[in-house]
């Protein structure tokens, strides 16, 4: 349903996309409850599980009281397949019941004594001393005229997608029907042959709606996918079982905690000659996928020495999240280079201008500095009132890879037209901007396109990570929109007597040399049999994977430097994603990502005890995610400037947020607070310190 | 609703012995959704939010924290705002139950809440969704022409996981009338 009169609010973007005023296609189902999730699916006669779960960051399992349990009314089932555990979360058995009430019952009665034993919870409990300094590096920095000694670190921060990770499992002894949350539709489905005890081609994997998904849902159907499977096609009942939320913040993965030190050498102008970098990633249980990306490349740090490491510890392990290892090093990166500016008296806008490497973020600071303001800004360190204001600005970017797509549009005798591939829409607006690519290739509008996504039996798609979905399924989207609208056009260049390359389709007409012929309608009325059907593979498709996106954000903020908080005023996010399809999604792609970004910066943070592992906020009032109060005004802004290629959008936009903030506290405090979350309380100690003893060349040490 | 949550929490949270004594004998409960008599068979212990999506097959309101700290559940309870998951449906007999689904009109059109949400892209994945549209439309029910702060307060009690708050300020200021000029800041 598209509306007539536009959103005018953001001005600038319209004209930036293909379809600026087009609705999401599936926002009715979303705003009416009609759409339904995999957590909606209760199927008559379903059984209940859910995973029992070491409540310890380590610990053995003395005794149980699992057989008296399981003579509940309304339990089936219950099995304790480990004695041990090494991180709070790790599964080691499931309930089964055939209520929900019951399954909570159950699990509520279950008396599991445990020993503890010793626990790791932290990097800092293996990195105990800062790194050496390499000799090479030394020598760079020996010959410096000025330095920057300091460490930065980041919490772990968990995925909590509101739907948490799960799935209902329909074994019907020779075919399956399997309902998703996952950002992975074929992966599960690829997943799952073994547990179902069935061919790929025998079941289905359904996943209509995902309640979000931001990395943790890509890796196929997991330990909540494989029970469940494993149960349903035991007892030959469905299967529900999605795990709670606070499950979903101990075991499905996270953003992994960081640590970063840094030993920059500069010029008296902020020109950085070089040094060191070393980072740490906190890995849990896992043994890596902690990567931390600074020097992101985005700027010349000179001759760097850099080296990162893993460290492992009692606790959940990481999966990669929107933008895997980028915040985290882009927040480190973009301090450091407004400590440098500090050190340097030298405006952090202006020394980003000399040391970016791109021209086209060169063009996003001019224009985004110009919307924030940042001629107004107040220099570092020369407030001294109650509530200082400041301000901040960062960078991203993000390439484009390669994935295998394939498409199919379907044309009807009754006029509709179906766009169909498997993958996902995991709220980026998929279903949306496949419907926009369908149309503009028929010559049709968007709304008359009907998008059949999220199966494992329609058309392969890739999983929704590493922003790949939309440049990847378009070209294929498209060349099967143009291979059914030929295979049409043919049908009636025979009834013309003319040559079908002589026929054009637009707005839903068919013309000749510029002049009507018939309406698409009617033209579809001339297909024999019920519909015909154009393939991707009728056409050569571009996967070279070249084309990517880049962005630049200001944040304004104030902090009132008797308690420490931080009132969040504006955001300007600039970004570029090629040639954009939908005007709304993408300026929706944008802003969740500074959102999550600004959650990341002052809020997020897995709180393990040092003591036992356990975690402490595996909930959503202790684990604080950005609310509707604390909300900026955020303007997103589509850089789009005559793209023709769709490039990358979702994980972009969460990149630079958190540094930007960075850079904002240290603008209206003078002083950096290099650990996220910026909490009221660092905000103080990082007030109190200041005054105090500086290093010798100027730099806060 | 003190009465509801205490009862709520003492059959949730009670142990082996209790739960073998009590229950789980089934009970038959009368309750109103979206106008609509309904009689459903229950676990006394069952909240409203599971009765709605298990029993009702209305899975418009979601589970997301099941502790009333996150709003996904909302529904309105005799017009007022409820987390429904920390509402026994027990305690819900005798009351008029809306939920999402109950806000479209009987010609299948949307509430202007909800055609404001769509026209604003006040929603990604749209998991929460359901409960800002009804925390959205309890707030304009007592309060027609909120100010943006107003808006922000109101909704303070729902989380949205995706960021999709800038647009949901603008569909709540479209949909009382106002001009959404501020986008959202
Ligand atoms: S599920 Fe009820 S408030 Fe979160
Ligand atoms: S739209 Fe996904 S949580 Fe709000």
């Amino acid at each position: 349903m598209a509306t007539t009169t536009p959103t005018m609010n953001r001005p600038m973007n319209l004209g930036a996309s293909a379809a600026d005023h087009l609705d999401r296609v599936d926002a009715l189902a979303k705003v009416t409850g009609a759409a339904k999730y995999g957590r909606d699916r209760y199927l008559p006669g379903s059984l209940f599980a859910a995973l029992i779960r070491c409540p310890w960051g380590s610990a053995e399992l003395l005794s149980d009281n699992a057989a008296e349990v399981g003579k509940l009314a309304g339990v089936v089932e219950i099995k304790i397949s480990r004695r041990e555990g090494t991180y709070h979360g790790r599964d080691v058995g499931y309930v089964l019941a055939d209520s929900v009430v019951a399954l909570k019952r159950a699990m509520n009665a279950l008396k599991l004594e445990w020993k503890r034993r010793e626990v790791k919870t932290r990097i800092e409990d293996t990195v105990k001393e800062p790194p050496a300094i390499n000799e090479d590096a030394k020598k760079v920095l020996d010959a410096a005229a000025k330095k920057l000694s300091a460490v930065y670190s980041t919490p772990v921060q968990t995925h909590s997608s509101l739907e948490t990770h799960g799935c209902v499992v329909d074994h019907r002894g020779d075919s399956a029907t399997v309902y998703a949350s996952t950002q992975g539709t074929f992966a599960f489905r690829d997943g799952l042959d073994e547990a179902l005890k069935l061919k790929g081609s025998d079941f289905e994997i359904v996943c209509e709606y995902v309640g979000g998904g931001f990395g943790s849902k890509l890796g196929g159907p997991g330990k909540e996918g494989l029970n469940a499977a494993r149960i349903s096609a035991a007892r030959g009942k469905p299967v529900y079982l999605f795990v709670n939320r606070e499950e979903e913040h101990l075991d499905t993965g996270n953003r992994p905690s960081s640590m970063t030190f840094a030993e920059l050498a500069f010029e008296n102008d902020g020109t950085i000659t070089g040094g060191q970098i070393l980072t740490f990633g906190g890995v849990g249980v896992a043994r890596g996928g902690g990567g931390c990306d600074v020097p992101s490349g985005r700027y010349n740090f000179g001759d760097l020495r850099r080296a990162h490491t893993d460290v492992s510890f009692n606790a959940g392990g990481p999966r990669a999240m929107r933008a895997p290892g980028k915040p985290q090093g882009a927040f480190a990166e973009e301090l450091m280079l407004d400590e440098v500016a500090l050190a340097c008296n030298v405006d952090p806008l202006e020394l980003r201008m000399r040391l970016a490497r791109s021209g086209n973020h060169k063009e996003m600071m001019k224009a985004g500095a110009k919307l924030i303001g940042w001629a107004n800004r107040i220099p570092t360190g020369t407030q001294t009132g109650t509530i200082r204001r400041g301000m901040g600005v960062g960078l991203c970017s993000w390439g484009l890879f390669p994935a295998r797509a394939e498409g199919e549009v379907v044309i009807y005798r009754d006029g509709s037209v179906e766009a169909r591939t498997g993958t996902q829409d995991i709220g980026t607006g998929q279903r949306t901007i496949m419907g926009v690519v369908a149309a503009e290739a028929v010559g049709i509008n968007p709304d008359e396109v009907r998008c059949s996504i999220g199966s494992s039996k329609l058309p392969v798609g890739p999983g929704s990570g590493g922003s790949v979905t939309a440049p990847n399924t378009a070209p294929p989207m498209r060349a099967a929109a143009l291979d059914a609208k030929n295979k049409l056009l043919t049908i009636i260049a025979k009834e013309l007597n003319v040559e079908a390359s002589a026929l054009e389709i637009v707005k839903g007409e068919v013309l000749r040399g510029g002049q009507r012929v018939m309406s698409f309608k009617d033209a579809c009325q001339r297909i024999t049999g019920d519909s015909i059907t154009g393939r991707s593979d009728a056409a050569k498709v571009d996967t070279s994977g070249k084309g990517h996106s880049d962005g630049v954000q200001f944040v304004e903020l104030s902090v009132d430097t008797e308690t420490g908080v931080i009132h969040l005023h504006n955001v300007v996010a600039l970004q570029s994603c090629g040639r954009v399809l939908a005007r709304k999604t993408a300026e929706s792609q944008i802003i969740g990502g500074v959102i999550q970004g600004l959650s990341y910066a002052l809020f997020e943070q897995r709180v393990l005890d040092r003591v036992t592992g356990a975690m402490v906020n595996a909930n959503l009032e202790s684990y604080k995610i950005l609310g509707p109060k604390d909300m900026p005004h955020i303007t997103p802004v589509l850089w789009s400037k005559g793209q023709t290629k769709v490039c990358s959008l979702g994980e972009p936009p969460v990149i630079p947020t958190a540094g930007a903030v960075a850079c904002a506290v240290l603008n209206a405090i003078g002083a950096p607070v290099r650990s996220l979350p910026i909490t009221p309380a660092k905000v103080l100690a990082a007030l109190a310190g200041v005054g105090g003893k500086k290093n010798e060349d100027g730099g806060a040490r | 609703m003190a009465e509801g949550v205490s009862r709520r929490s003492f059959i949730k949270t009670a142990g082996l012995s209790a739960a073998a004594t009590m229950g789980p004998g089934m009970v038959e409960v009368a309750l109103t959704v979206n106008g609509a008599a309904r009689k459903v068979k229950i676990d006394p212990a069952a909240t409203l939010l599971e009765t709605l999506r298990v029993d009702c097959n209305l899975t418009g309101a979601k589970e997301v924290c099941d502790r009333a700290s996150c709003g996904a559940c909302s529904v309105l309870v005799d017009g007022k705002l409820v987390c429904s998951c920390m509402m026994l449906a027990l305690d819900a007999q005798g009351c008029a139950v809306t939920t999402v689904e109950g806000l479209v009109g009987a010609d299948g059109k949307p509430d202007a809440v909800q055609a404001a949400f769509i026209k604003h892209d006040a929603l990604q994945c749209g998991f929460c969704t359901p409960g800002f549209v009804i925390a959205a439309r309890a707030l304009l029910n007592v309060n027609p022409k909120p100010t943006l702060a107003e808006i922000k307060g109101a909704l303070a009690g729902n989380i949205c996981r995706c960021g999709a708050y800038t647009n949901i300020f603008n569909a709540v200021l479209e949909a009382s009338g106002q001009a959404v000029v501020a986008d959202g800041g």
